[in-house]
């Protein structure tokens, strides 16, 4: 239970994270399995109601009631190199875990930051929270921070505010203070969807630069498959709180092995494929419906009322299947795609 | 009838007071819809497209310029002569969880459009709505519904039945595709397609996502801190960008493809404060062309050719050519 291999810093098994109303039950995340190697980047990627932020709020046990982990492991590798399952350790070791070897950044930052206290002041707090440093030698740490992060005139903004910053600054206020205290982990939900492109470029390569130097592992929630083809080494995509298809990333955009996976990148308009020799528009291929709400599944499949290679054996779900190598789908039919 | 111009747009300008000085969030734009064709106006938070598309409505009342809307300056008219022409320009919100009224059922949200403009009574009334429902795809039963009931892509469908039960020549649509998920925003552009080409509709569309646009505009307005930086077909913009901002924009937006081979430019800082814009060009501070005259001269939109227009001073320098070539 408590062997991970050499290069796995998290690794997923079976986790369900449920969230019980009354009597329903919205198994929100059901059954997810994944690892995380060292130095690289896993991409988490589907639409509302996946399950992905779940998933990441799982791992940083910042669930909140009534979600619960009801089934699974999340085994941890320290960087002392013991293993811990996050899915069970109690809430008092977790605090020593959370910040310092698991840190998390979320897609707007001015939430996560605290409005009233200036980012020099947040930064040495979460710094002395976990090591016993001066305030002093906190505060130039936290100034070597913003440095690494690319922000310009550390020493001034260390005394400014959130509110006095742009959002592609906050941002990479919000990166400083998640890596102020060298995390293992560094989990990314959403972290430039309320950005612009040019903004986002910049995070994106400033999160790549990082990773290159500091040698720290990423996990990347995203609904964007644009930034996965840039930032991810491999790739999961989830669907009604399942992974539905896992892959290397090339392998995953070279030939995708799960028709919903197919039919999301059929979506996302491309003029090159989707207008005519005479620059006519072409109609865009969207997948019908809706994506179905966890707690109203159907059986079997859980896609494949939307799925146009839906055949009579998807009323039985089909497991997680080899389909290439280290590509894995959840699909009867991935041979035939 | 595509072709002639329907709405031109000619220095239009909106200034906002704060506390801390003027902002100019609008400076000068100008730029033509032709009937039939959809218009794309792109630029980032704070590039002013949104306030730029409501001044064109006069939803914001602009401080200066031409609105010229098949004929006639919309600017000219009093409020009055203007409530006339409402019924001929709609427009399509972003957020379809604030822009449709919670305690109104949908028959109501789209029947109050009606009743403004186009009145009918009784079963001609519920036809007309159960008709505008079908058309962008909802059930007629949807009608007795409240708008909580709904996904966002079904409520945005409300917001479009809304904006065409007054049969407009003109829609302004402001980011209408952007709070959705992607597979519900491919349905919501097909519509938006049928509904162009179905009832010959007029479009300024705006939005940031480059590749929606590049696929469903004709032609493309590129705007950055109030001033339009490059405009034209889009064809042309998109395989040659010839405004620095513009190329930038193209190679930052991330492609759905790990092999190709992208050349980023990966632009310095923040776009500066509107309250304090730069002199001359305002993009000089990011540019990497900038050189000491950029900070001098406001750089005229010059026509480069097939109503191609380009905002910078060395646009005509093979250095900026060739960059846009390399995308």
């Amino acid at each position: 239970m408590t062997e991970l291999p050499d290069d796995t810093v998290l690794r997923v098994s079976d986790l369900r994270t449920h969230f019980e109303l009354g009597s329903r039950v919205a198994k929100s995340v059901d059954g997810v399995s994944f690892d995380v190697r060292r130095g690289e980047t896993l991409a988490v990627v589907g639409e509302s109601g996946s399950g992905k932020s779940v998933t990441s709020l799982s791992i940083m046990r910042l669930l909140s009631s009534p979600g619960r982990i009801v089934g699974g492991n999340i085994l941890y590798r320290t960087s002392q190199g013991q293993v811990i399952d996050i899915a069970t350790l109690p809430e008092r070791k977790m605090r020593a875990v959370r910040g310092r070897e698991l840190a998390m950044i979320f897609q707007e930052p001015m939430t996560s930051l605290n409005p009233l206290y200036t980012v020099g002041d947040q930064i040495v707090e979460m710094i002395r929270l976990h090591e016993p440093l001066s305030t002093a030698d906190a505060r130039r740490r936290a100034r070597r921070m913003l440095e690494l992060v690319e922000i310009p005139a550390a020493d001034r903004r260390l005394d400014e505010y959130p509110h006095q910053m742009s959002g592609g600054m906050r941002q990479r206020v919000m990166i400083a203070l998640a890596l102020s205290c060298n995390p293992n982990l560094l989990i990314a939900d959403e972290p430039t969807t309320a950005l612009d492109v040019t903004i986002q470029a910049q995070i994106l390569d400033l999160l790549r630069r990082l990773q290159r130097e500091i040698g720290m592992s990423i996990l990347f929630i995203t609904h964007n498959l644009g930034v996965v083809a840039e930032i991810a080494h491999d790739v999961v995509v989830m669907y009604t709180g399942r992974v539905v298809e896992k892959s290397p990333v090339a392998s995953l955009f070279a030939h995708q092995k799960h028709p919903y996976t197919r039919g999301l990148l059929a979506c996302i308009p491309n003029a090159s494929r989707d207008r005519g020799g005479a620059g006519e528009r072409l109609r865009l291929n969207p997948i019908p419906g809706n994506v179905p709400p966890v707690t109203a599944l159907p059986p079997g499949c859980s896609f494949a009322p939307r799925c146009s290679y839906r055949i009579p054996q998807c009323d039985e779900a089909p497991p997680l299947m080899a389909a290439g190598p280290s590509h894995l789908s959840r699909c009867w039919r991935h041979e035939a795609l | 009838m595509t072709g002639e111009t329907l709405l031109s747009v000619q220095g239009l300008t909106k200034q906002f007071q704060t506390r801390n000085g003027t902002v100019k969030a609008v400076d000068g734009v100008s730029f033509d819809v032709k009937r039939g064709t959809i218009v794309g106006l792109v630029g980032e938070s704070g590039s002013g497209k949104t306030t730029a598309g409501r001044c064109t409505l006069r939803l914001v009342e602009p401080n200066d310029g031409r609105i010229v809307f098949d004929g006639v300056d919309l600017r000219t008219l009093s409020e009055r002569e203007m409530r006339a022409y409402r019924s001929r320009l709609q427009i399509i919100f972003q957020d379809p969880y604030s822009s449709l009224n919670p305690r109104l059922r949908v028959d109501q949200i789209i029947g109050e459009a009606l009743d403004i403009h186009r009145p009918v009574r009784g079963s001609a009334r519920r036809d007309r709505i159960a008709e505008l429902l079908h058309r962008v795809g909802l059930n007629p039963d949807a009608a007795r519904r409240y708008p909580h009931e709904f996904s966002g892509g079904q409520r945005q469908r409300i917001g479009i039945a809304r904006a065409l039960a007054v049969e407009p020549d003109f829609i302004v649509a402001d980011e209408p595709v952007s709070a959705l998920d992607v597979s519900v925003q491919a349905q919501v552009l097909n519509l938006i397609q049928d509904l162009q080409q179905d009832f010959g509709l007029t479009m300024l569309f705006i939005a940031h996502d480059l590749s929606v646009v590049e696929y469903l505009c004709d032609e493309v307005v590129v705007m950055y801190l109030g001033r339009v930086m490059e405009r034209g077909p889009s064809r042309e913009i998109y395989a040659m960008p010839r405004h620095p901002y513009t190329q930038a924009l193209l190679s930052a937006a991330p492609l759905p493809d790990p092999a190709a081979d992208r050349r980023r430019i990966v632009l310095k800082g923040d776009i500066p404060s509107p309250l304090d814009p730069p002199s001359g060009c305002v993009f000089r501070t990011r540019c990497r062309y900038a050189v000491e005259a950029c900070a001098e001269i406001v750089p005229p939109l010059e026509d480069v050719g097939s109503n191609h227009h380009v905002a910078c001073i060395r646009h005509g320098d093979p250095e900026v050519i060739s960059q846009g070539l390399t995308l």
